[in-house]
């Protein structure tokens, strides 16, 4: 195929993807607000149901998560995560391959943060500078480690044809065994009375600027509006990331334009793997300062499908869907410890906001039923 | 697949037998492992034990697939079944639970499982649903509600005070040598299961309403021609695997007598498992039954290690069934799925 032919197609591909996108964008926006409100309503329903004040239980909700600077602080901190991993998911979904995987990659890119750092930490000067530099070094070796370990399934999928919704699944239990057995054992610290590694130096840790929060700093919030940017000019203005995205939405054009569709499959599932990596990075060392039992590290990268997916695989529509989802988890917090509703129903409402957001249809025929638009489509 | 494509895959799938072979020749040349004491009768039941909730799944699970619809949320199911039954044998039975209560918390799961799955088959089938994202969302669902439930009940996301479902002991025959603990003085769910696994490959392959289930993934279009309903013939299909996954989850907790609502809760990925298990048995029930024992015994080597006093971590030997899955779909992976899989089908009345 000739060059002139490849860039006619090139375009035509482009003005077809843009108008797609721009004519649902509304749309989809409506949908995801319909889907959360609807979950939110049966969640309270369901408090109502277990004989505990739904009034009470809605105003925790908002009192959790913006009701006071150090509420807002821990939505952020939350937020900062959901996003980074929404952002890992949004990545390879858009490029239609299903990465399950981030709760896994997250996990591997944290404690190869905190390992590399805790070996280095010896071998360089103290103080800021000695500091910045091991902060580099995890950050590297969390985005490398991540990348990796997306890699594998990506490979097994281009090369081996296994499906990568299953193994990056299985691959999220056996980052939790094997990194929680490596915590147990070579990597526990031997002073510690829980399971954990050793603690990073005192010079690797994010400044506390604007908010005096422990385990908040704005600097993680900012690395990770830095890479949603990054994120999202690559997808939108690179070659990479054109490829990508036409693998995802038109396999066999892709294809005919000259994408190698198992290269960038595994390329994909890497790229998205290096910012499930990153992520790990800002957990360990903005909130946990060492790495414990991944058991129970939080599952940032299984509602980061949520997030990504009410997003609509968007990565800059992360950013507001990562926010919800931090202020929801924020107020789980809250909720814990000022009300006896059980937490978990938080994760319930989160399951039923990505129940609905798959359904589109459903909010379509309620609101062609209702006389609100709809007609044209 | 097309012969090229086959023949590219013979040295991955020989890479992954090799693989698994050294691996384990590894394992027994190191350990210094004597065989006898690893392959017990007792290590056989437990494996049967937990094989059957897997392989119940997975029957679901092939079902709904074979008929075009991709029921990805077998895990989720599993869990809200083992819930379910916890709930309702504490609900009938209290904390010290007689059989039949047991058999009543059964049958309790799988109708909850039923009405459960009817709205997930109306958001699948009549709003179209992403197939994908809808299952994950199932997991999620189950993922939350279920310690949720727990914690109502129990004031925590454990309970240990169930009852387990007795053995069915057959005189005499029990006492036969082999054969007899494991064929004559087994769980009655073990056995239940394998009759469903024979049942549901005759269905399927050998009755006229298999076929339409058949055809309703492979040419759905044809199937409407004549003048059979797809859109029907999907959604018994759908509950049909609902029901089973939920059925599962019963069964796992019937044989383990304890609710645990933590982490990955009881399920621990059984479910996911459990799609594993039925595109290893390439759709066919009683190969998804084979596969599911043979994930289950591979979960139950970490006991025998133990009791063999072989000192391998049990939690590296508790991932085996893991990369074991992450092994099969790479040497198998390119099964023939059902080519409407994912698609919405619409009638053109």
């Amino acid at each position: 195929m000739s060059g002139v032919e490849t860039g006619r197609l090139r375009a035509v591909l482009d003005r077809t993807a843009d108008r797609l996108l721009a004519a649902t964008v509304l749309e989809r926006i409506a949908i995801a607000i319909a889907s959360t409100a609807l979950a939110l309503l049966l969640g309270l329903a369901i408090v109502a149901a277990a004989g505990y004040d739904p009034a009470q239980f809605a105003t925790h909700l908002v009192v959790g998560a913006f009701g006071s600077e150090s509420a807002v602080s821990r939505t952020l901190r939350f937020s900062t995560l959901f996003i980074l991993t929404g952002v890992a998911v949004a990545v390879a979904f858009r490029a239609g391959v299903f990465n399950i995987g981030v709760q896994g990659q997250f996990i591997v890119g944290g404690i190869a943060c905190v390992m590399s750092i805790v070996w280095l930490a010896p071998h360089l000067p103290d103080g800021p500078i000695g500091g910045l530099a091991l902060l580099t070094i995890g950050t590297i070796a969390a985005v490398a480690a991540g990348g990796l370990y997306a890699a594998f399934p990506g490979v097994l999928k281009a090369y081996g044809g296994a499906n990568e919704i299953i193994t990056t699944i299985m691959l999220n239990f056996i980052a939790i065994g094997i990194v929680g057995w490596l915590v147990q054992g070579w990597f526990g610290a031997e002073d510690a009375t829980s399971t954990r590694t050793e603690r990073l130096p005192e010079n690797v840790s994010l400044p506390r600027l604007v908010f005096d929060e422990p385990n908040f700093s704005i600097v993680g919030l900012v690395v990770t509006l830095a890479t949603v940017a990054v994120v999202a000019v690559i997808i939108a203005r690179t070659r990479f990331g054109y490829d990508m995205v036409t693998s995802g939405y038109q396999r066999s054009a892709a294809t005919y334009s000259g994408v190698d569709a198992r290269r960038t499959v595994v390329a994909t599932m890497t790229f998205s793997g290096m910012v499930a990596g990153l992520a790990g990075a800002v957990f360990a060392v903005m909130i946990q300062g060492h790495y414990t039992d991944p058991g129970g590290v939080g599952n940032y990268g299984f509602d980061a499908i949520a997030v990504s997916l009410l997003a609509a695989n968007n990565p800059v529509g992360v950013v507001p869907a990562g926010l919800l989802f931090g202020g929801l988890e924020s107020a789980g917090s809250h909720v814990q410890f000022n009300s006896d509703v059980p937490v978990q129903l938080i994760d319930g409402i989160i399951g039923l906001v990505v129940l609905f957001v798959a359904a589109p249809e459903l909010f379509r025929m309620a609101a062609k039923r209702a006389g609100i638009g709809g007609e044209d489509r | 697949m097309s012969a090229r494509d086959y023949a590219n895959g013979i040295p991955v799938r020989l890479g992954a037998i090799a693989i698994v072979v050294g691996l384990a020749s590894a394992l027994v040349l190191q350990s210094d492992v004597d065989l006898g004491r690893l392959v017990t009768i007792g290590f056989v039941n437990r494996s049967l034990e937990m094989a059957a909730p897997i392989a119940l799944a997975a029957i679901g699970g092939l079902y709904a697939e074979k008929s075009g619809v991709f029921n990805i949320g077998l895990e989720g199911f599993m869990i809200i079944g083992a819930l379910t039954t916890a709930a309702a044998m504490y609900a009938v039975g209290g904390s010290s639970p007689a059989q039949r209560h047991v058999w009543i918390a059964i049958l309790v799961a799988v109708v909850v499982g039923l009405v459960l799955t009817m709205l997930f088959a109306v958001l699948l089938i009549r709003y179209e649903a992403d197939q994908i994202v809808a299952g994950l969302a199932v997991w999620f669902v189950a993922l939350g509600f279920a310690p949720f439930v727990a914690i109502l009940v129990w004031d925590d996301r454990n309970y240990s005070g169930l009852a387990s479902v007795d053995t069915l002991t057959i005189p005499y025959l029990a006492d036969l040598p082999g054969v007899g603990p494991i064929l004559f003085d087994q769980s009655p769910l073990v056995l239940l299961t394998a009759v469903f696994a024979v049942v549901a490959w005759v269905v399927l392959y050998r009755t006229r309403y298999g076929y339409w289930i058949q055809a309703a993934g492979e040419n759905p279009e044809a199937l409407d021609t004549a003048g059979v309903d797809v859109i029907r013939v999907r959604y018994a299909a759908v509950l049909f695997s609902g029901a089973m996954a939920a059925l599962g989850g019963a069964v796992l907790l019937a044989h383990l007598g304890t609710f645990n609502g933590g982490g990955d809760t009881l399920t621990d990925g059984r479910g996911w498992i459990a799609i594993v298990a039925y595109l290893f048995g390439n759709y066919n029930p009683i190969g998804a039954a084979a596969a599911a024992l043979l994930f289950a015994a591979l979960d139950q080597l970490n006991v025998q290690f133990q009791t063999a006093g072989i000192g391998v971590p049990g939690k590296l030997v508790n991932l085996l069934p893991y990369a074991a899955v992450i092994v099969v779909l790479t040497a198998w992976g390119r099964t023939k799925m059902p080519a409407s899989v994912g698609d919405p089908y619409e009638s053109e009345e």
